[in-house]
């Protein structure tokens, strides 16, 4: 393995260990990038807020955790800087402390200990057949048990990417994605969406990658919920009227594209270049896209304090600077082509092209033996146009809000003007930000060979990705063709969906974002919610409640039946007889020491009193003692072990 | 040869604490002075037992075939150390917390009496000597547990005694079998039964006396008094019965299991299987019910109940990694679990309040104790870096190895299951007391930290919850090559490969 290692051993118990890369490098400096640029948005967000100093205390600390992720050499160093991560990024997603903003954290935190837990599950179990978890080693390791362990190696290989793929928003666990999102600052969110997410898609890699090299099986399996995923966050995304829940199950869908992605490589096999290629750069690209789309969100959010739709419609004209980044980052996440989102997504389709071809001619089909050849092509024709939709999807939303945002008027005639007569909507430090951020991505898409084809080439070794045999034409006819469908599409789904369902025009002209998802259609109220808050803890601590007490009920029982104590039924009769004759004799005693040793100072104590207290001491602890159920215990305890000695005698 | 000064360390607290119940102190400065420095000395003394060799002395023959004997080996040490390390940490809490208690000096004695008790317990080299010290630690603890002496305190302090008792006679039973199997009951790693084929009484003299001390470590079934003695003890008392206490019950497991019947003589056997299960259903009732208890020091109890009960599923596997495992996350517990019920007595100190649900905006009153709270609860959550993770990474993993049908991955699982929980009982305190919501007033929040008494203990095993976790492998190895090995590799030589 090339680049520079480091290696700490001991430290937690197996070692930490790192290495830089090609691939490492570049998602640590698109994290730093990211990072710093936040940071500089931050200062101008956060202007007001409270606990500004908790919140780049938690920002540091995570940033941190995140380059130890896309450092790490070790699954185990991974998984350390991961769980730091979900921690520290917790408070930055709860910082303003609203109620939903809390409700989010919650989930957020909920899902990343779970996932955690599942992963490290996935750990243990992977570390006991392979004895080992370095990255270079595992996958020899791995190759080597695989004939007789491989359903040992699948179940831990889904234990891990339960972990990583929730927070990657894989589906079915993207739950906390579309409410943390619009609930955390903004600078977060974009951090969130834009690089956190990606500790994840790193953690799938590497599961893809050094366990499940070429693997036709995992490659299907990732394929399968990143088709999921990336048209669940689609067809969200679409229903959305919120700005950011919008860019948030964008996110979402865009990961879903980097799953399928991953998916293709495993299927491709050795030929799995593009594949490779498309994942890494559509990582890069999305993690650019969304710290332009985030911040820019801000920037309006910031303004108004508002993210509905129908409130912030409008809010964008006369505006340029911020127009101008919009429009980059949604073109460049609806995969125009020029724009860098178009390079990546290009990639991908190709693989799905390629696989289709592959199968045609029978080969790389040994993961669908079962189905003949032909079948499986049509197949993956199904998913290269679940493909093309989903980019269609893109184009559509992405519209939606620049329409909403730039071009429409607000329905609020006096609130436009006031939109309107806003000009120093930012400060000069942030819109420095907003220019170089968004000017980055047609530059990207403008020279892919110069910029995103040399990246690729960086980093393809961390996948095992070969550069391709020859390299691939973007702006040909075919791979244009793939880019000109999703827009004709999305355009239709724009003007058909959007505008014929999804608003309406009132009166006086105005347009109404109207949401027409299903109030309470979701995973988390209608199976996370029940199971987990009401199913769970009620049965499962039914049952503990229920063998909490069934000592105590033991002894309880015993007590109303075999072990009755009597006394219970009559008052005890107050007899003080011995206190009094002991009392007396001692007072006797200490009269007649009065009156010759202690002259000087005579002791007064009634000793009559003093006895008969003791007396009612006792008799209140015994009483006690005999009547806790403890004793009963106690008794039973003797009970039990006479009978076993005389069993044991007999 | 006799290392007498060996009764030092037991009988200096234990006479100390005796002239602190009978001299009537005036002057509190000078009571706290004379424990802290008894119990500095008893730490230093700690220390100085832990660099010598192993060493034995022999006390007195009661009859011919009872004797009073002591042996230092490497487990007493690591307990010795723990305990008074941790004994002196909850007097310097327990040295302001004490101020709103009644009978200072009856607290403070009885406690310097169960430190020596203990370290007695510690050194024990026979069952005889370990039986009678231990029964002492069970009568001389109970003044603590019912310190407040209402009625509750009262009822639960004899919960807790009698159902001390009650476990202790089922070790007493063992001690019988073996002893009428013409058995000389002394440590000895490995275990002094050589029964190739075990009969039946002997299994479940085993059996009984793995319950039986597991009553003290609160094993289902006989877990019953921790829940119940832990909210009606003062605070410092809570942090030692939890984080000490029940340590005792898994060191006599230990002696019992692993220096007397041998673990080859259970491996595989129902004994084994039983005691696996037991332990996991603790573990998972004892999240599940604190996840759903509403006071704070119950909840932790119903906690404690959970988490000793790893260290039981650990030593229930027979494998010297999961052994390892277990005897670290003894010294782990015991460094959270005495941070958390410090944490809570500080709270119920200051602010009266005892219920979670009271507990909103508290990280904004007590600031730093509840960042000492948070640190301990993501240990015990096992948030790596931190310590617990490493032990339970070890549990874990020794499970796997251990190869049991079933219970090998299923453990793990319960124990995850269960780490789940804990954050959720756990975390949700903190997350309640940090982040109030944005309607809280800060304004009205006054500061109510407690004096340096407590948070400097606090602190102090904060930090050591984490650092333990960031450098694990001293310790680590020290309970492999000190207590796992001799321990595990008497019987079955097969096991060495797995350290190579």
């Amino acid at each position: 393995m090339n680049g520079i290692a480091l290696s700490l051993p001991d430290i937690c118990g197996m070692g930490l260990y790192f290495r830089i890369d090609g691939f490492r490098v570049i998602f640590a400096v698109v994290t730093a990038y990211m990072w710093m640029m936040t940071t500089l948005f931050s200062r101008e967000y956060l202007s007001h807020s409270k606990h500004t100093g908790r919140y780049y205390r938690f920002l540091l600390i995570t940033l941190a955790a995140m380059l130890g992720i896309f450092l790490s050499d070790d699954l185990f160093t991974t998984f350390i800087f991961f769980e730091i991560m979900s921690m520290a990024s917790y408070v930055c997603v709860i910082h303003e402390e609203k109620k939903d903003a809390l409700e989010a954290g919650t989930v957020y935190l909920a899902v990343a200990v779970i996932g955690g837990m599942v992963t490290l599950m996935g750990m243990f179990m992977l570390y006991h057949v392979t004895g080992t978890l370095k990255f270079d080693e595992l996958l020899p390791a791995c190759q080597k048990i695989f004939a007789v362990r491989s359903l040992w190696l699948y179940v831990s290989g889904g234990c891990i990417l339960f972990g990583f793929g929730a927070k990657a928003g894989m589906y079915p666990l993207h739950v906390w994605l579309p409410i943390a999102h619009p609930a955390a600052p903004a600078p977060a969110s974009a951090l969130l969406s834009g690089i956190i997410t990606k500790s994840g898609i790193f953690g799938v890699i590497v599961v893809s990658t050094r366990v499940f090299l070429h693997d036709g099986y995992w490659g299907s399996v990732i394929l399968i919920f990143g088709v999921v995923t990336m048209l669940c966050g689609g067809v969200l995304a679409v229903f959305s009227v919120d700005l950011k829940r919008t860019l948030a199950c964008s996110s979402m869908s865009q990961l879903g594209f980097i799953f399928v992605g991953i998916g293709m490589q495993g299927l491709l096999g050795e030929e799995n270049a593009l594949a490779v290629r498309g994942t890494m750069l559509h990582m890069f690209n999305h993690s650019n896209l969304k710290l332009v789309l985030f911040i820019a969100a801000g920037v309006v959010v910031m303004n108004i304090h508002k993210l509905d739709l129908n409130d912030i419609q409008g809010f964008g004209r006369k505006k340029p600077l911020l127009m101008y980044t919009f429009l980059m980052g949604s073109l460049g996440i609806g995969g125009i082509p020029l724009f860098n989102g178009y390079i990546s997504k290009t990639l991908i389709h190709e693989s799905i092209v390629e696989y289709i071809e592959l199968l045609k001619e029978g080969h790389g089909a040994t993961t669908f033996a079962a189905v003949s050849g032909e079948n499986a092509a049509l197949l993956f024709k199904v998913i290269e146009w679940l493909f093309i939709i989903t980019g269609a999807m893109t184009v559509a939303y992405m519209t939606k809000l620049f329409v909403a945002l730039f071009v429409e008027k607000n329905r609020d005639a006096k609130l436009q003007e006031a939109f309107d007569a806003r000009k120093n909507y930012c400060t000069k430090l942030t819109a420095v930000v907003l220019a170089v951020t968004a000017t980055v991505l047609p530059v990207m898409g403008v020279f892919p060979y110069m910029t995103l084809d040399k990246l690729a080439d960086m980093g393809q070794g961390f996948m095992f990705g070969e550069s391709p045999h020859h390299a691939v034409n973007y702006f040909s006819w075919t791979n244009l063709k793939g880019g000109a469908y999703s827009i004709v599409i999305g355009a239709l789904i724009y003007v058909v969906i959007i505008r014929g369902w999804m608003l309406k025009k009132e009166k006086s002209g105005a347009i109404v974002y109207i949401n027409r998802w299903p109030k309470h259609l979701g995973l988390l109220e209608l199976v996370y919610y029940p199971v987990v808050k009401v199913v769970l803890p009620e049965v499962l601590g039914f049952l503990c409640r229920c063998m909490d007490i069934i000592m105590d009920g033991c002894i309880l029982l015993a007590r109303k039946t075999t072990h009755r104590q009597l006394y219970a039924q009559k008052p005890v009769p107050k007899e003080y007889g011995l206190a009094v004759a002991m009392g007396s004799v001692c007072n006797t005693m200490v009269g007649w020491l009065n009156r010759t040793v202690l002259r000087k100072h005579p002791s007064e104590k009634d000793y009559i009193l003093k006895f008969a207290e003791m007396k009612y001491t006792l008799k209140r602890a015994n009483r006690m003692i005999s009547a806790s159920i403890s004793f009963s215990l106690f008794m039973f305890s003797i009970g039990m072990i006479v009978v076993v000695l005389y069993l044991f005698l007999a | 040869m006799n290392h007498y000064y060996l009764l030092f360390p037991v009988f200096l607290p234990v006479l100390a604490g005796i002239l602190l119940l009978l001299i009537p102190f005036k002057d509190r400065k000078k009571m706290l002075l004379l424990t802290s420095l008894i119990l500095a000395v008893n730490l230093a003394c700690a220390l100085w037992v832990f660099v010598q060799p192993e060493q034995e002395m022999s006390l007195t023959y009661i009859t011919s075939s009872l004797h009073l004997y002591f042996k230092v080996d490497m487990l007493s040490k690591i307990f010795l150390l723990l305990i008074s390390f941790i004994w002196l940490m909850a007097a310097l809490a327990a040295f302001e917390y004490m101020l709103h208690e009644r009978d200072e000096r009856r607290f403070f004695g009885f406690y310097l009496i169960v430190e020596g008790v203990l370290t007695a317990l510690c050194f024990s080299g026979n069952l005889f000597t370990m039986y009678v010290f231990y029964e002492l630690m069970t009568l001389t603890s109970v003044p603590l547990v019912m310190h407040t002496m209402d009625h509750e305190a009262v009822m639960a302090g004899l919960k807790y005694l009698f159902y001390s008792i009650g476990g202790a006679f089922m070790v007493l039973f063992g001690f019988f079998v073996f002893t009428a199997q013409g058995n000389d009951l002394y440590f000895t790693p490995g275990g002094v039964l050589n029964n190739a084929e075990p009969s039946a009484v002997t299994l479940a003299a085993v059996f009984l006396m793995i319950l039986g001390f597991g009553t003290k470590a609160g094993m289902f079934p006989l877990h019953g008094w921790l829940p119940t003695a832990h909210p009606v003890a003062p605070a410092p008392a809570s942090a030692v019965l939890s984080g000490i206490i029940t340590k005792a019950g898994v060191l006599g497991i230990i002696r019992s299991v692993y220096y007397i019947a041998g673990p080859d003589l259970i491996r595989g056997t129902w004994v084994q299987y039983a005691w696996i299960g037991l332990s996991l259903v603790t573990v998972i009732m004892g999240s599940m019910l604190a996840y759903k208890e509403n006071v704070l020091k119950k909840r932790l109890a119903y906690s404690t109940v959970s988490q000793v009960s790893y260290v039981l599923f650990g030593l229930s596997m027979l494998h010297p990694v999961a052994f390892v495992g277990a005897l670290m996350h003894v010294v782990f517990h015991a460094l959270v679990k005495n941070t958390l019920f410090i944490s809570a007595g500080a709270i119920i100190y200051k602010t009266g309040k005892t219920k979670v649900d009271q507990l909103r905006a508290i990280g904004k009153e007590m600031p730093m104790v509840m960042r000492c709270f948070t640190v301990a609860s993501l240990t015990l959550v096992g948030i790596p870096p931190t310590s617990a993770f490493v032990s339970k990474w070890l549990l874990a993993t020794g499970a796997l190895e251990a190869d049991i049908p079933v219970f090998s991955w299923l453990g793990p699982v319960i124990l995850l299951v269960s780490a789940i929980l804990t954050a959720g009982y756990l975390l949700s305190i903190s997350i309640k007391g940090f982040f109030p919501g944005e309607d809280y007033n800060d304004s009205i929040t006054e500061k109510k930290e407690p004096s340096w008494m407590m948070l400097v203990p606090l602190a102090v095993m904060a930090v050591l919850s984490v650092v333990f976790g960031i450098w694990p492998t001293g310790l680590e190895n020290l309970m492999k090559d000190g207590i796992a090995l001799p321990v595990l590799l008497m019987g079955g030589g097969s096991l060495c490969s797995l350290f190579l």
